[in-house]
């Protein structure tokens, strides 16, 4: 399947942080429609008939999402979500750095989807240039009158306003965003109540990906059957793919979901030379590693959670026969245990141990009884967590740990002395 | 004479609180059917399986949660499995489900404890030996129960700092903390202080305060209770004592008129700590201030006064008892004799029992001078009281006068709930003290304040007691809807006293009457009973002189005030840990007081004084059991008294005083030097620390 | 004369034995000129080690007191302070102490310690004339500081070794000289005495 562009549209021929150049190329038409011609409901229906999931890695449908919102006359937010902290995922970073009134375009149609008046973006600490990008194409649809008060000349006004993280991975789950966004310590919030009861300032909020705001636009401008027509049966339209690892060409590619897994290798220029196909995660930190039996499965939802994984964020590493994943299991989890806000146990401790116990098996200084922990601590501590990043510990841990067992037992100290 | 006081408490424990269950209530009236550990119940629809498995004895462990404090799910050691559901659930935050089928004792779910009990350990320090929760630890006791024996753990566990000072009453060991975050909620919603923060993340979170200052307010001990390991810990207490040595005795606290419930653990005769009551929903709602947490060191403190002390011109000499007695005794005959009269303040300071012989004796000896007032306050008693739950229902809280919340601490905890969480409005009349850190409107007068009241809902006024006039604007404004009101006393018992009928009657002189007279040479014999008018009257130069005019001064004191200083007769008294008997707090609960040491030797309850000075003049005296009951009725029928003056200058404030705190009343703190040096010049006024 | 024969060789008979006994070893010790040593694990008189730096082991944990069945022993802890450090860790015991009058040598104390602090010694004579003298305080129970490192309980030589006669060997403390009112036993006795009584009897039925 060849590589389509959608979002990507124009990246790298033309400079979309031109508000000029962006409107030139049919920018702000579908926002200027939406306000002036159809009313929330409708967009609300647009998203919710296209099929379009969320993709910043849970997957849930938008529409749906957006029904959940009570009517009970509270005021709405819109939060995008522009923390992408997820190792191996920078489709997010291109979109808003690249072409940021797309993403803008894409807040504002959600916002007015929800009937919210008031939207933010909370970009990642790390984005320094992005904000700034950001931020300017901000003050520039400002001018040209693009949100603000009274809006083309209806009732309608809306404000957006950029926050800038301080970088904490914790800060991408939505609650623990809404904790950094209202000036609290970024640790996730217990659910129930969830943010659609009570999200930003206690009030109904809808927090949605970058690219799931942003699909927005081509989905008004095309007709959600546009969208709905590619994909797979409940996978539906396109997505970014951001390709690292071992491959020739690493980089975001936008396609239809359903593309396999060894076309996506294929796309990104294949393996490096002489080396051999081990493993890929195909959905970003947190997902589980899936292996050769499953170069063909399409890449979509459904088939990625068949496969013990999960389509994620987009982020797909691949790894080849060179990898040390005794190497890659202690950096995956020292990840988390340096992300993990420590608020509940299992997350705070297991990861901690883990780690720990990784470092030493790095080092040569595994037990042989560390092997059985690993496999019980690591499937245990998943389920028991407050929030995902707990239960993110264990998928990539347990997979690489299962199919690649040798490698693990080949770091067992003879002597069963450690020196501790 | 303290065990005679022993008495049947039937009643008085009908008044005091008892241990409810709180479960959280969204809708009282729907009920819920489930099913817990095969057992079928019925609870009020959304109520947390943690609560509802109480209701039948099934306890569900737990870190983070409290009943006061509401779930937080960090602790994750409340799983349990509800049929249908993939996952475990915390029982904490799942509430209860028409058909829920719960097991909280199961493979599945021991397993998962299991391993959440392990990982606390993985980085728990093993000081249990001397760890001063050891012994009383949810961490040790949950281990025990429900954790697996053994662990895979073959790394060092993490160091980080011990025995750090957290602020003026708290140390912090910060390897024990399991970041269950519950005294940075109870900081936060409690207490309203919101000083106490989470630093760092992951296993290098720590509590800190969010500034780097001292850990310092009104209500900082509550934290080491709440704490389930021993992280946080009493400075006062820390390595005095194993649990298990401790007896325990539950009272209420005298240290101010709220009356708060209260457990006191002593050792060997002496008393270690204090410790709140969690189900005394009533008075406290299960805190303590930090006074009455921490103040009780100076029970042992070494300038007590354990022999009574006769004035020999200028120089104190120890007396025996008889003698003390039948001086006394003389002292006032020769003054009857001499035509002059005499007269008894006090009452405030004692227990219900004692005051109410006070009165007894010194009317039967022919006097009706008696007062409990020796301070600024003119009147004890609202025109209609309110109870605490009326405060935390409140439409709107009236606050007048002398900071209610330092005379009252935990009633302010009740003012903080009522506006924080229950959307009261708090109206104050602005004084300079400290603004409060939650929604308030300041006034500039009372009138000012009462044009800012609601049109409708209940208020309840909460008045220092100070200024008459005040007082009357107060009453008739409030008669007209209803409100009611709340008098923070400056001393613990001064509604009992006057329930008792330690006021003046039919001629009587009040303090300031007797003040005069002792001015002008017509008092003959003036008995003060733990009161320090020489400190605390509003005028304390007239307190003075007054009693430098008064041939026979008899005080009734645990240490050498101000006041004991000028008596020409010192009588050594016990404290409110060493005697048995009952108060009346702000709200006209009559609340039991038992003893949990026995005094010093050598030193006297008031009531065995009062009984011994009544034996000097060969008078009848009630027996036990009328003493009882008189007080019980008295208590219980008492209404409001007039609103009076102080004679004199009671509503003017004419000296300059430090801004009060909590720990001022009475000045006992000043003789406990773990607490000056605790408090140091922090929360002391200076002269206090010298008295 | 058979009969008479019979006596005899029965009277030689009786005093073989007698003299058998008289060429004998006796087994009586002439106590106290000489002394007996002891199985290696007799429960004797109590001591309290230290570390080979010369810290207190004992961190006032009170588990030999809760673990003793004669409630013989007190301890009250305290906190090291960084300029009196007198054990490793927070926590030391301020006071310590043993009555040897209540004490039934079981064990249980030496069991319970988690530092191995505490320790029966082989040492058995501690009579004495005063109550007072057998309430063991720390001074006389804590092996002197320059006295070395005892051994671990289970190594212990036969006998008495020569480091643990200097710990009985001090008797001249204060504790001695003011007597069983100076331990804290004898301090709650004093507390819980009464001692007034200047109302008469009928006081009870005030």
């Amino acid at each position: 399947m060849p590589v389509t562009k959608v979002l990507t549209e124009g990246i790298g021929e033309a400079n979309l942080r031109d508000i000029d150049v962006y409107r030139q190329r049919g920018g702000y038409v579908q926002w200027e429609r939406a306000v002036r011609e159809l009313t929330p409901a409708q967009v609300m229906e647009a998203a919710d008939k296209s099929g379009l999931r969320g993709r910043g890695g849970a997957g849930f449908p938008t529409g749906r999402k957006w029904g959940f919102l009570p009517n009970n006359g509270k005021p709405r937010y819109l939060v995008c979500n522009c923390d992408e902290a997820e190792p191996g995922t920078f489709k997010d970073h291109m979109l808003l750095e690249q072409t940021p009134h797309l993403v803008l375009e894409g807040i504002l149609l959600g916002a007015y989807g929800i009937g919210c008046t008031h939207a933010y973006i909370y970009i990642r600490g790390e984005f320094k240039e992005g904000y700034e990008i950001f931020t300017k194409a901000l003050a520039d649809a400002r001018a040209a009158g693009m949100f603000g008060k009274k809006l083309f000349g209806t009732d309608y006004s809306l404000e957006v306003t950029a926050h800038r993280g301080a970088g904490a991975y914790i800060c991408g789950e939505e609650t623990g965003l809404l904790n950094s966004l209202e000036g609290k310590r970024g640790e996730p919030r217990l659910k129930p109540p969830f943010p659609a009861i009570a999200g930003l300032y206690g009030m109904p909020t809808v927090v949605n990906n970058v690219e799931t705001l942003a699909y927005l636009v081509p989905v008004l401008k095309n007709g959600a059957e546009w969208f709905s027509s590619v994909g797979t049966e409940r996978s539906k339209g396109y997505k970014i793919v951001s390709v690292s690892g071992h491959v020739q060409k690493p980089g975001n590619y936008e396609m239809p979901l359903g593309t396999t897994v060894r076309e996506i290798i294929e796309i990104a220029g294949g393996l490096l030379p002489g080396r051999k196909f081990a493993a890929v995660q195909p959905g970003g930190q947190s997902s589980a590693c899936i292996f050769e039996e499953h170069l063909d499965y399409p890449y979509d939802y459904e088939s990625m959670a068949k496969a013990g994984s999960m389509l994620g964020s987009g982020a797909f590493t691949v790894f080849d026969d060179s990898t040390d994943f005794v190497k890659a299991a202690f950096n995956s989890v020292r990840f988390y245990a340096h992300e993990s806000c420590g608020q509940c146990t299992p997350c705070r401790e297991g990861g901690h141990w883990l780690e720990r116990v990784l470092h030493r098996f790095v080092e040569g200084r595994g037990l042989a009884s560390d092997l059985e922990m690993i496999e019980r601590v690591g499937t245990t501590i998943t389920g028991l967590n407050l929030c995902a990043l707990g239960d993110s510990i264990e998928p990539f841990l347990i997979s690489v740990f299962r199919r690649f067992k040798p490698q693990f037992e080949a770091r067992i100290q003879r002597e069963e002395a450690v020196g501790v | 004479m303290a065990q005679n006081f022993e008495f049947s408490l039937g009643e008085r424990r009908a008044l005091a609180p008892t241990g409810v269950i709180r479960l959280k209530m969204a809708d009282a009236q729907e009920l819920v059917n489930l099913t817990i550990d095969g057992v079928p119940l019925s609870v009020p629809k959304g109520t947390l399986l943690v609560e509802a498995a109480k209701q039948i004895k099934q306890e569900i462990p737990v870190y983070c949660y409290h009943t006061k404090l509401g779930p937080a799910g960090l602790c994750r050691v409340c799983l349990v499995e509800v049929e249908g559901m993939p996952k475990l659930q915390i029982g904490c935050n799942t509430p209860v489900a028409e058909g829920m089928v719960v097991h909280t004792q199961n493979a599945k779910v021991n397993a998962g404890r299991g391993m959440v009990l392990e990982l606390l350990l993985v980085n728990h320090p093993l000081d249990c030996p001397i760890c001063d929760k050891g012994g009383e630890c949810d961490l040790q006791d949950y281990a025990m129960a429900y954790g697996r024996g053994s662990s895979d753990v073959a790394d060092p566990k993490q160091s980080k700092p011990k025995g750090v000072d957290l602020g003026p009453t708290i140390v912090l060991d910060e390897e024990r903390c399991v970041v269950c975050q519950r005294c940075v909620r109870y900081d936060d919603i409690i207490a309203a202080e919101s000083q106490l923060v989470v630093k760092d993340r992951g296993h290098n979170d720590i509590i800190a305060t969010a500034t780097g200052d001292p850990y310092a307010h009104n209500f900082t001990g509550n934290v080491t209770e709440l704490c389930p390991v021993g992280a946080l810990t009493s400075k006062t207490y820390r390595f005095k004592s194993r649990p298990w040595d401790l007896v325990r005795t539950q009272t209420s606290c005298t240290q101010c008129a709220v009356g708060c419930q209260q457990f006191v653990d002593q050792r060997s005769g002496s008393l270690l700590r204090a410790q709140m009551v969690e189900s005394d929903d009533r008075v406290s709602d299960g805190w303590l201030c930090d006074r009455g947490r921490y103040n009780i060191g100076f029970y042992t403190a070494d300038d007590r006064i354990t022999q009574p002390l006769y004035n020999d011109n200028g120089t104190f000499v120890q007396v025996g008892w008889d003698d003390a007695l039948s001086m006394w005794a003389k002292a006032i005959r020769e003054a009857q004799t001499a035509g002059k009269a005499i007269g008894a303040i006090g009452g405030g300071r004692l227990l219900n029992e004692e005051a109410y012989l006070l009165q007894h004796v010194f009317r039967a000896i022919g006097t009706q001078n008696l007062d409990w007032r020796a301070g600024r306050q003119a009147v004890a008693t609202p025109a209609r009281t309110g109870t605490y739950q009326d405060l935390e229902k409140a439409a709107a809280i009236l606050m007048i006068g002398e900071t209610p919340e330092e005379r009252a601490p935990v009633m302010w905890l009740r003012v903080i709930k009522a506006v924080t969480r229950n959307g009261a409005k708090l109206i104050r009349v602005a004084t300079a003290d400290k603004a409060p850190n939650i929604a308030h409107v300041d006034a500039k007068s009372v009138e000012e304040a009462l044009s800012l009241l609601p049109a409708q809902g209940q208020v309840v006024v909460v008045w220092d007691g100070i200024d008459t006039s005040v007082g009357a604007k107060i009453r008739d404004a409030m008669a007209s809807r209803n409100g009611m009101g709340l008098i923070a006393s400056e001393q613990p018992n001064a509604r009992g006293a006057e329930a008792m009928g330690m006021l003046p009657a039919s001629g009587g002189m009040d303090t300031g009457a007797m003040f005069d007279a002792a001015g002008r040479g017509e008092l003959g014999a003036l008995s003060l009973f733990g009161v320090n008018p020489v400190r605390n009257f509003s005028n304390p130069e007239r307190a003075r002189a007054a009693l430098e005019a008064t041939p026979f001064v008899v005080v009734s004191e645990l240490f050498m005030t101000e006041t004991a200083r000028l008596a020409t007769l010192v009588l050594p008294a016990r404290g409110a840990y060493e005697k048995s008997g009952t108060v009346v707090n702000i709200a006209g609960d009559l609340l039991p007081v038992n003893a949990s040491v026995q005094g010093p030797v050598g030193t006297l309850s008031d009531l065995e004084m009062l009984v011994g000075l009544a034996q000097q003049f060969g008078l009848p005296l009630p027996t036990v059991e009328e003493l009882e009951r008189t007080v019980i009725e008295k208590a219980a029928t008492a209404g409001p008294v007039a609103l009076r003056e102080l004679h004199g200058e009671a509503a003017h404030d004419t000296i300059a005083r430090p801004a009060r705190t909590i720990w001022d009343g009475g000045g006992t703190a000043a003789h406990d030097p773990r607490i000056t040096r605790m408090l140091a010049d922090k929360m002391i006024p200076t002269e206090l620390v010298e008295a | 004369m058979r009969k008479q024969l019979y006596n005899v060789g029965a009277i030689l008979k009786g005093l073989s034995i007698t003299f058998r006994f008289m060429f004998a070893k006796r087994p009586t010790i002439e106590y106290p000129s000489v002394k007996k040593q002891h199985a290696p694990r007799f429960h004797g008189l109590h001591e309290l080690r230290r570390y080979a730096d010369g810290k207190e082991r004992c961190i006032g944990c009170e588990l030999c007191s809760s673990a003793c069945p004669a409630n013989a022993i007190t301890v009250i802890g305290a906190e090291n302070t960084p300029e009196d450090r007198k054990s490793p860790g927070e926590r030391h015991a301020a006071r310590y102490e043993i009555d040897e009058l209540r004490c039934i040598f079981c064990g249980m104390c030496e069991e319970a310690c988690p530092t191995d602090a505490i320790v029966l010694t082989p040492r058995f004579e501690m009579s004495d004339y005063k109550r007072g003298a057998l309430i063991y305080s720390k001074d006389r129970l804590l092996v002197p500081a320059d006295a070395g490192v005892g051994a671990a309980p289970d190594e212990r030589p036969n006998g008495i070794p020569g480091d643990l006669g200097r710990v009985a060997e001090i008797k001249s403390t204060t504790d001695i000289e003011r007597g069983y009112s100076a331990t804290n036993r004898g301090e709650i006795l004093k507390k819980q005495t009464r001692g007034l009584a200047i109302l008469p009897p009928q006081r009870e039925d005030v």
